[in-house]
Formats: structure tokens, C-alpha cells, sequence
């Protein structure tokens, strides 16, 4: 973990929890591993608040307890998941993807069970369906029904799956609300690693749930309110079946989507459509039987591929046939032939397909940021691996002053080394081969900090435009409030307008400025994450392939 | 008996002057010491080299070194006749300058070749120069650095930089409309090749075009005014694959096809790249560049920086 990563576990706490688990969160972040009383003592934070921090990170899977290093009689141990941490910043991505994946309903969903941590199948569906209902037309409802199958269908996809075994989840209460006496949780097993290693990950519970989403009535109607929060108690208590068994979201197969979206796109904007839906319906077929960190797909033929090609394509045989072979013959490899049997049998490069995009995010981030003659000389010595100064300016033609000068601009901002050769012992500078180099996993890595740190700045800077503006946005929230409430009483039009006129032009205009910066910086956040889980998967791909 | 002895010596020394001579013209690439001893086994050693000094000294023979010992050549009576009138350092520099072909030397080199102080060699090189014997040529490599060779030779390509260079500068320009032409001949092609609607096979293969296509678009064009070589053309095609903008295969062709050099083909295509801009760089954290000098609370921070403010009005 970094210093910019540890920046960013922060401000995304802090945006997210609030400023205490921030504080407790950073400091566990720092320290590593703490026990309890060592966290709350070292915080200057009460007990008591120390423990709640807890139980919201642990309850979001962000943090991860056990016995500790003086063996199961000592304190349990408390540390966090900085990368789970960093998952935060994607979820608007995530909640994007199972809305076009499954629409508004899968959408809420994932949000609500991203907002919660985890959650009871039954309580999500409650909870969406009423939320359905609410943006619904009046006098319409939304059926648990459709939640239900929804959610099954996530389910069935892996995009959720339950939380690891009760018996450990059991124990996580016991330690957060009990940890006085640490020997009670003496005998916890630690948190298996993988949900996937339970049995019935995957597996729906059976619920006896049916009926319609509900409406939230009107303020006014206090009686029907009290009557209706009575009966929400009835409701909760209601036994469904499926207690005890909470669900959560499987990022590792959001991500396979998105690496799989990343390569598609790649190979539609190198080749063409056609290709890039063949490459879809490769990965398609391969999604359930290749391994996630495989470095390829597992082998299909090219008469199954035919087979599961979407009809409306309509790609004849032969068609396919060479459409394969083109892919075959590109240059990125993104797919490869890997025997002859059954019309070809062929596979997807997915480290290789990572690579390339990795390089080619690289190449973008130095043309953009040093003009396309320096990213001609990055380029180059990607391709030639090592090449003196001259060389540089021969193959990139480039006059040698501004090759010079672009070549020590890059050397300085780490994106390219330097490697001496000297001749003789003693490095004398005339005796001695200077040859430059693109070493592309460190490069990658530095690039990664470097967007670490500038969602970072983005955060900030939307928390300073936030603060800067707080006594607007106070005001025009008391406004709204206040026009809501006098059209429930059915007031006058002249007096709504008397009491929307409170906000001054200039200050609405301000209001309008800031909402625009928010939007701009929101969804640069967005793309730079973008980037990040680019090269966050191509550095996971390199080192699970050594 | 003395005056009689003398006078046959000398007789010998002449037949067997001509006898070297006659062995040299035989063998033009030169003799060896060996090669006379053979040929002439009654001769004592003495008057052998007697002989071959005498050659050496009025500039008849050569005397070279090379990995099995010395050699002795013939020198063209071309150059001897060049060289009348000019005295024997002239006459060193003269070779040394030749031997360095059409490379050319530097006149320190001569110095430590030639062992004359660099005074004399200048005077020299300035003699002949002005009797057009010799010429100097500015190198790319250093514009100051000036190197000579014989008149009549061609400067190498590693002298004058090749086509690229007028007057010891490299035309950085021309190589930029060079390059942006042969991307605009490359990309309309295989944009024709993608709305021929012909089968993805027939597209990708006529989307390529071989290094002699594009030599000739360019010839065709006449935007070069100098002569350029099909070599000139591939390392113009070659900065635009380190674009990212174009690919290269190598196929293997019959000899004698046009544009085939070795047996092989050099086809080139247009491409497109396989990412948008990538999120990083839409940002101005991105570009920034005081990005490193950039914390919370510093001189420059994000909250009071004036890039994002702008960005951010923009």
C-alpha cells in the first residue's frame, strides 16, 4: 500500500462512512494489523466508537479480524483491505453494468446491497420492490415477484453470491459488540478468503415471499403513518425462510465483465464490429469453465462458435471462418489458434489482450501529455527494447536537439530508463553504452499511483467546491423545503413564486455553476477509474502469470 | 674487377626492379615479401630490398600492412601523375586521405596518422584543396567537424545524413509531410478496402499496400525535390508504425516481382488505434505539469488549483 492509495482508502471513507471511520480506518491502514484497544488508544477515539467503525467495515467486507500474532488466547487482530476500500470508487460502475445488464430492478439491486455491505435476500426484495413502487405511476405497484427474479438471475450470473459461512459471520457480532472479553472469540476460525469455496455459494435460499411493493403515503396522513410503521414491524418479523443467509456482491466477476467489455471494445475499434461480436461470443462461451486469472479462455472450435453466434448476426461459415483467421493474423493477438480439430480451435489471449491494453493506455497518457513525437520515441523503444540516443533519433527521425530533449523529459518523469553498459571498469562516460528502455510493468505501476493521486485531487477538489458553496446549498435546500410544504398546503401561486424569488439570480447562477463542476468532476473520477482497473488488471495478469 | 661488379649490380638491381613490377601487375592486389623470395631465389636479401627501396622511394610501389605481414602494391601511375610536382608529405596525406575512402577524414585524424605537426597539414590540406585533389565535406554527425576525401568521390550517406539533410540540417519538416502523406495514401486505401463490402479476406488484403506502392505515390506526388530511395520511403513508413498508426507483414515474393527485395515484400496498412484517450488524460491532474509538487494544504493543492478551475469553467 502507498501513500496515494492511503489517501484515497480515506477520502473515499470519509465520503462514504463519515469522518470517524476515516479516522479509524487510515490509522488501520497505516498500522497494518491492531487489536482493539490498541486501535481506540492510538486514535484517541472512545471504545465504543472504535467498535461501531468496525462493525460498518466489517459489515462492507473491508475489514478482516482473527486470532492474533500472541497465538488464539491473545486479542483478536483487526485489519482492513485496502483494495476493497478502493472498490468504492467503482461502484457507480458497478450499479451501471446491472443496469444494463438487467435493467432499473437489477440496478437497485446491486445499489442497495452496495449501500448495506449485505444483506437477506428477502429484505432486498422488499427494499426494491418499494422503491419500484414509489417512482411508480399511482395506482401501480411493483410485484416481489419480478425482484425475485432479478435477483435470482444475478445470482445465477455470480454477480452476487452469499457471505461466507454463518458460523464466522456469528462470530464477527460476538467480537464487535463484545470485545471486553476477548476470549470469547478465542476459538474464531478465520474468514475463509473465498466465498467461492463455500458449497452453496450460489445457491437460493427458498422464500416465502409474495405480495406488491408498498407506497410511502403522504407526511400529512400521521394516522395511516402510525398504522402503516406498525404493520412495516409485523412485516419484519415475518419469517421468510431465509434468515441468516446474506448476500453480497461478487466484484471479482463485475471485473471479469468489465475486462471482457475493455477487450471487446479494443478488438471494434482495431477490427470491426463483426470481429469484436465474435470475440463476445468467445468469452460468452468461455465464462463459466475459464478460471479468472487463466491467461487464456478455454479452447472452443470454430463449429461452436458458429453454433453460438446471435442469429441476427447472420455471419456465414465461411465468413466466420476467415474472420477468424484475420483475428488470428493481427498483430495484438488477441485471439490464438491453438490446434485444428473440430473447424479450428481457438482461444482468447487474456493476458496478452491486458498487455496490449496496458501499452496501449501508456502510449495514450505519453501522447497526450508530451505530444506525439515523444510517444513515437516511447513507442519505439517499446519496440526495440534498448537503443542508444543516436538510434533514437535515426529510427524516430527526429532531429537529434528535440529527440534530446524529449528523451530526457521522459528519463526524468520515470517513463523511461536509462541503462549504462560501460566498457571498461571504470564507467567512464566515453567508454560507456547508454542505452534507453520502456520497462512496461513499473511504468504501469507508476501510472497507477499517479491516478491514484489524482482521483484523489478530484475528490478534494469536489469536498472544496462543496464547502465553498455550503451556505447556498443550505439555503436553497430550506427553500425547496419550504415551497414543498406550502404546496401541500395549497398555497398561492403568487406566494410560491414570493418564496422562490429568496434565491437571488447570481446565487442561482452559482447553484448552476456548481452542479456543473460536480458533474464534470464526478464523471472524471469515473474515467479515471477507468484507467485504473485497466492497469490494475494488467498488473494483477503479470503477476499471476510468473 | 670493383667498377665491373658495380656495373652488373646495378644491372641486377634494374632487372629485378622490373621483375617486382612485372610480379605486381600479376598479382594486383598485392605481394608479399614471400611471393619475391620465391620467385627470385638467387637474389640475396640485400639487394632485394635494395631494390624495393628504391621503387618505394620514387613512388612506384606501395608498401601496406595487413594481417600476415607487409604487402607491397603497385601504385596506379594515375596518381603518381596526380601527385608531380608535390613533395613527400604532401604525397602522405595524400594516401591517407585516400585510404579513408569515401568516408572521409578528420584533419586531427590525419595528425596522428601522418605524425606532422597540424601547421603543415593544414598548409597541405589548403594545397589540395586548390589543386582539386581533395575536397572537404560537413559532417551531420558535427556540424563543425569538417572531413576530407578524395574530389571525385561521393560523400557516404553517414556523411551528408542521406535525403534528409540539406546543408548539414535535418529538413524535420519535409519528413513530417512525407510521413503524413504516406499515412493519407496507406489510410485512403484501406478505407476504400473497408467500403468495397468485399469479404473480410479480400478487405484486409487490399488494404495493404507494398513499400514500392507508396515509393511511387510519393515520386508521383512531387513533393520531394530531391531523389528519394524506396530505403527512404520504408524508414519514413517505419516512423509511422512507432505512430501507432500502421502495421507492417513481410511476405515472402518471387524475385524479380516489383518492389521485392531478397525474396521478401514489405506490405504496410493503415490501422486504427485500440483505445480512446484513456480517462487519465481527459483530467488535468492528467497533464499537469506540477503534478508531483501538487499536495493538500501546499503551494499547490487541488483545492486552489488554477488548471482545474479553468477546466472546470470551461
Amino acid at each position: 500500500m502507498t501513500a496515494q492509495e492511503a489517501r484515497l482508502c480515506g477520502l473515499l471513507l470519509r465520503e462514504h462512512f463519515g469522518e470517524v471511520v476515516e479516522k479509524v480506518g487510515v490509522h488501520l491502514l497505516r498500522s497494518g494489523t491492531l487489536n482493539l484497544r490498541a486501535l481506540a488508544h492510538e486514535t484517541s477515539t472512545s471504545l465504543d466508537l472504535v467498535k461501531k467503525c468496525l462493525c460498518v467495515l466489517v459489515q462492507h467486507g473491508m475489514s478482516k479480524f482473527g486470532p492474533g500474532r500472541r497465538g488464539p488466547a491473545g486479542p483478536v487482530e483487526y485489519q482492513i483491505n485496502c483494495e476493497r476500500v478502493l472498490y468504492m470508487l467503482r461502484y457507480p460502475r458497478y450499479i451501471y453494468m446491472a443496469k444494463s445488464l438487467y435493467g432499473d430492478t437489477g440496478e437497485l439491486v446491486v445499489e442497495e446491497i452496495l449501500q448495506r455491505g449485505q444483506m437477506t435476500m428477502s429484505s432486498v426484495v422488499r427494499t426494491v420492490a418499494d422503491r419500484l413502487t414509489q417512482n411508480m405511476e399511482d395506482g401501480q405497484s411493483m410485484d416481489y415477484n419480478e425482484v425475485i427474479n432479478a435477483f435470482s438471475n444475478l445470482v445465477e450470473t455470480h454477480f452476487l453470491q452469499r457471505c461466507p459461512p454463518v458460523d464466522s459471520l456469528g462470530a464477527t457480532v460476538t467480537t464487535t459488540s463484545s470485545s471486553g472479553t476477548p476470549e470469547s472469540s478465542a476459538n474464531t476460525t478465520p474468514q475463509s478468503a473465498q466465498p467461492e469455496s463455500h458449497p452453496d455459494c450460489y445457491k437460493l435460499p427458498q422464500i416465502h415471499l409474495s405480495g406488491r411493493g408498498k407506497r410511502r403515503r403522504s407526511s400529512g396522513d400521521a394516522e395511516a403513518n402510525d398504522r402503516r410503521a406498525k404493520r412495516a414491524k409485523l412485516e419484519n418479523t415475518e419469517v421468510c425462510g431465509d434468515e441468516g443467509i446474506y448476500w453480497q456482491v461478487n466484484f471479482e466477476r463485475f471485473h471479469l465483465h468489465f475486462r471482457h467489455q475493455a477487450i471487446i471494445s479494443a478488438v471494434a475499434s482495431k477490427l470491426d464490429q463483426t470481429s469484436s461480436e465474435i470475440v463476445r461470443t468467445m468469452l460468452r462461451m468461455s465464462e463459466v469453465t475459464t478460471p479468472a486469472t487463466a491467461a487464456y479462455t478455454q479452447a472452443v472450435s470454430a463449429n461452436e462458435i458458429f453454433r453460438a453466434l446471435p442469429p441476427s448476426y447472420n455471419i456465414a461459415r465461411p465468413i466466420l471462418d476467415q474472420y477468424l483467421t484475420l483475428l488470428v493474423d493481427d498483430p495484438m493477438e488477441f485471439v490464438g489458434k491453438t490446434g485444428d480439430s473440430g473447424g479450428g480451435m481457438y482461444v482468447v489471449n487474456l493476458h496478452r489482450a491486458l498487455a496490449n491494453l496496458a501499452r496501449a493506455t501508456l502510449e495514450s497518457v505519453v501522447q497526450e501529455r508530451f505530444g506525439s513525437r515523444s510517444a513515437r520515441i516511447f513507442r519505439l523503444l517499446l519496440r526495440k527494447k534498448h537503443l542508444e540516443q543516436k538510434q533514437v533519433e535515426d529510427f524516430a527521425m527526429i532531429p537529434a536537439k528535440e529527440a534530446k530533449d524529449m528523451l530526457y523529459t521522459l528519463l526524468s518523469e520515470n517513463l523511461v530508463q536509462l541503462q549504462e553498459i560501460p566498457k571498461t571498469p571504470d564507467h567512464a562516460p566515453s567508454r560507456t553504452f547508454y542505452l534507453y528502455t520502456v520497462n512496461q510493468l513499473p511504468t504501469a505501476r507508476l501510472l497507477l499511483q499517479n491516478c491514484y493521486k489524482a482521483v484523489s485531487n478530484l475528490i478534494e477538489r469536489r469536498l472544496f467546491e462543496t464547502k465553498e458553496n455550503k451556505r447556498h446549498l443550505e439555503k436553497s435546500q430550506r427553500i425547496e423545503a419550504i415551497l414543498a410544504s406550502l404546496q401541500a398546503s395549497g398555497a398561492e401561486t403568487a406566494q410560491l413564486a414570493e418564496v422562490e424569488e429568496m434565491i437571488t439570480a447570481p446565487e442561482r447562477q452559482q447553484l448552476e455553476a456548481l452542479r456543473h463542476h460536480i458533474n464534470k468532476l464526478d464523471s472524471s473520477e469515473n474515467q479515471v477509474d477507468e484507467t485504473i482497473f485497466l492497469i490494475e488488471s494488467y498488473i494483477n495478469s503479470a503477476a499471476s502469470s510468473r | 674487377m670493383t667498377d665491373v661488379k658495380v656495373k652488373k649490380e646495378s644491372t641486377d638491381v634494374v632487372d629485378i626492379e622490373n621483375r617486382i613490377k612485372e610480379l605486381c601487375q600479376q598479382f594486383p592486389q598485392g605481394i608479399t615479401d614471400q611471393v619475391i623470395q620465391n620467385d627470385m631465389p638467387h637474389v640475396e636479401a640485400q639487394q632485394r630490398a635494395m631494390a624495393i627501396n628504391r621503387l618505394l622511394s620514387v613512388g612506384q610501389l606501395d608498401l601496406l600492412r595487413n594481417s600476415n605481414g607487409l604487402l607491397y602494391r603497385l601504385k596506379d601511375t594515375q596518381s603518381a601523375s596526380k601527385m608531380k610536382g608535390s613533395d613527400n608529405q604532401e604525397k602522405l596525406v595524400y594516401q591517407i586521405i585516400e585510404d579513408a575512402g569515401n568516408k572521409g577524414i578528420w584533419s586531427r585524424d590525419i595528425r596522428y596518422k601522418s605524425n606532422l605537426p597540424l601547421t603543415e597539414i593544414n598548409k597541405i590540406l589548403k594545397n589540395l584543396e586548390s589543386k582539386k585533389l581533395i575536397k572537404a565535406v560537413k559532417s551531420v554527425a558535427a556540424s563543425k567537424k569538417k572531413v576530407y576525401m578524395l574530389y571525385n568521390l561521393q560523400p557516404d550517406r553517414s556523411v551528408t545524413g542521406g535525403a534528409w539533410y540539406s546543408d548539414q540540417d535535418f529538413e524535420s519538416e519535409f519528413v513530417e509531410v512525407l510521413n503524413q502523406q504516406c499515412f493519407k495514401f496507406l489510410q485512403s486505401k484501406a478505407e476504400a478496402a473497408r467500403d468495397s463490402k468485399q469479404s473480410p479476406m479480400v478487405q484486409r488484403n487490399s488494404s495493404f499496400a507494398t513499400s514500392y506502392e507508396v515509393w511511387k505515390y510519393i515520386c508521383e506526388l512531387g513533393i520531394s525535390k530531391v531523389d528519394l530511395s524506396m530505403e527512404d520511403i520504408e524508414t519514413i513508413l517505419n516512423t509511422l508504425i512507432y505512430d501507432g498508426k500502421v502495421e507492417m507483414t513481410i511476405i515472402a515474393a518471387k524475385e524479380g516481382t516489383v518492389g521485392c527485395v531478397d525474396g521478401q515484400m514489405k506490405l504496410y496498412r493503415g490501422v486504427n488505434s485500440i483505445i480512446q484517450p484513456t480517462g487519465l488524460v481527459k483530467t488535468p491532474c492528467g497533464l499537469c505539469p506540477v503534478f508531483d509538487d501538487c499536495h493538500e494544504g501546499g503551494e499547490i493543492s487541488p483545492s486552489t488549483c488554477i488548471y482545474m478551475g479553468e477546466w472546470l469553467d470551461f
